[in-house]
């Protein structure tokens, strides 16, 4: 039988304190344990649909979190335990968040803009006395821009990665990443 | 203000540049006050995007995910051949032998599954510490002789994973213990390694399952 796995990431954040016990449930849920999967799912889901709401939006963020631990359950037999679960999951969801953008035909045009659009972000701010939320001031970049940004700086990406999870130069990521941090100086601190 | 140093900031903080450019790049930002600055934005930057916390749904999103996976109408399916299954089937019956041990009368009970494998939340009986799982461990015994026999049956990753996931069972089982014997009245902790111990069995039978079903 012929089986996939994810390629390696970098995950700027330690998951191996919940490793074991991950470890056990992701084997009891591919051999059908729905409560295993429940307590992983229980588990994991702050980050993926953290993940998902700022890759998407809000309004997407619900379906695609579900989607995405769908996927996992019907992939479980594909996770051999060689990388953390929640590495193993993590990475399933950027592929299904990516290709969600996709389907929605926006990934490639939005990196073509961005450039032009990122030279024209408003700084506003919600109240003239108070520094834009970190979280509003990402949801504020250009998508493409965004995304560069949240992979490499939130999730812990490196470049390579991101250039081929995303079909770009790896030159490109390294210019949208630095045009998404100066804007983001400029919003959160203006 | 943007100078040709402006545009390798990023790269700096990334570790990134040659070593020639980092010094020429840091001779630079001695000087230049614009720079400096935006450097120290961007690393504020960073900084608050590294210090970005997590939140869940405002919704529990389970309930859709269980109906999506059919969750407590019906198990996983594996997807093995006819003869597969059938030679899964006797491995099944031949394993419930081994099922019998947690039954064996006298002894203290560890778990109660008998056969075809309900994986998902058969009943525990609570475990005393130290006590009554002389069944347990002939049944573990019995399944990983299973197991070394048609050890060579599987594939070497399927074996390592195997033994990795054994590994992080006796680990937490190890653990249950100690703290059971520290406090054997605590039901939670009985509970929990009763829990445990079921998990062990679980994926032995499992293994020695997968050993028949490949032969």
């Amino acid at each position: 039988m012929t089986r996939t796995r994810p390629g390696p990431v970098k995950l700027r954040r330690d998951l191996t304190s919940k490793s074991d016990s991950d470890a056990v449930d992701a084997t009891l849920a591919a051999s059908g344990d729905a409560h295993a999967f429940e307590r992983l799912y229980r588990g994991h889901i702050g980050r993926i649909h953290s993940l998902a709401r700022r890759m998407l939006n809000d309004d997407e963020a619900d379906e695609a979190a579900q989607d995405v631990f769908v996927r996992a359950w019907e992939k479980l037999g594909t996770f051999r335990g060689e990388a953390a679960f929640g590495t193993w999951l993590h990475r399933l969801a950027i592929n299904l968040i990516l290709g969600r953008r996709e389907r929605r035909g926006v990934l490639r045009r939005r990196y073509l803009e961005s450039d032009a659009v990122l030279d024209t972000v408003p700084g506003r701010r919600s109240a003239p006395e108070t520094l834009m939320d970190m979280e509003s001031a990402i949801a504020r970049l250009p998508d493409g821009a965004r995304q560069i940004f949240l992979l490499h700086d939130v999730e812990g990406y490196r470049h390579e990665e991101i250039a081929e999870m995303l079909g770009l130069a790896t030159g490109t990521s390294k210019s949208q990443l630095h045009r998404a941090r100066m804007a983001l100086r400029q919003q959160l601190e203006r | 203000m943007s100078d040709q140093w402006t545009e390798r900031l990023s790269e700096y903080l990334d570790g990134d540049l040659t070593e020639s450019e980092r010094a020429a790049l840091e001779a630079h930002l001695a000087s230049c006050a614009a720079c400096a600055e935006t450097l120290a934005g961007l690393r504020r930057v960073l900084v608050r995007a590294r210090s970005l916390e997590d939140r869940p749904p405002v919704r529990d999103l389970w309930s859709g995910i269980a109906t999506r996976i059919g969750a407590g109408s019906r198990q996983r399916r594996f997807t093995f051949s006819m003869p597969q299954l059938l030679a899964a089937g006797i491995a099944l019956a031949l394993l419930s032998a081994g099922g019998a041990w947690l039954l064996h009368p006298g002894s203290n009970q560890v778990a109660t599954e008998a056969a075809p494998l309900p994986l998902a939340r058969a009943p525990i009986a609570t475990v005393a510490a130290g006590a009554g799982v002389r069944g347990y461990d002939a049944a573990v015994e019995d399944l990983e002789r299973v197991l070394a026999e048609g050890r060579g049956r599987l594939d070497t990753t399927t074996v390592r994973v195997l033994e990795q996931n054994l590994a992080l069972i006796d680990r937490a089982i190890a653990q249950a213990q100690r703290a059971v014997a520290a406090d054997s009245a605590n039901v939670y902790l009985n509970s929990h390694l009763a829990e445990t111990m079921r998990r062990k069995i679980d994926l032995l039978r499992q293994a020695a399952a997968l050993v028949s079903a490949v032969s």
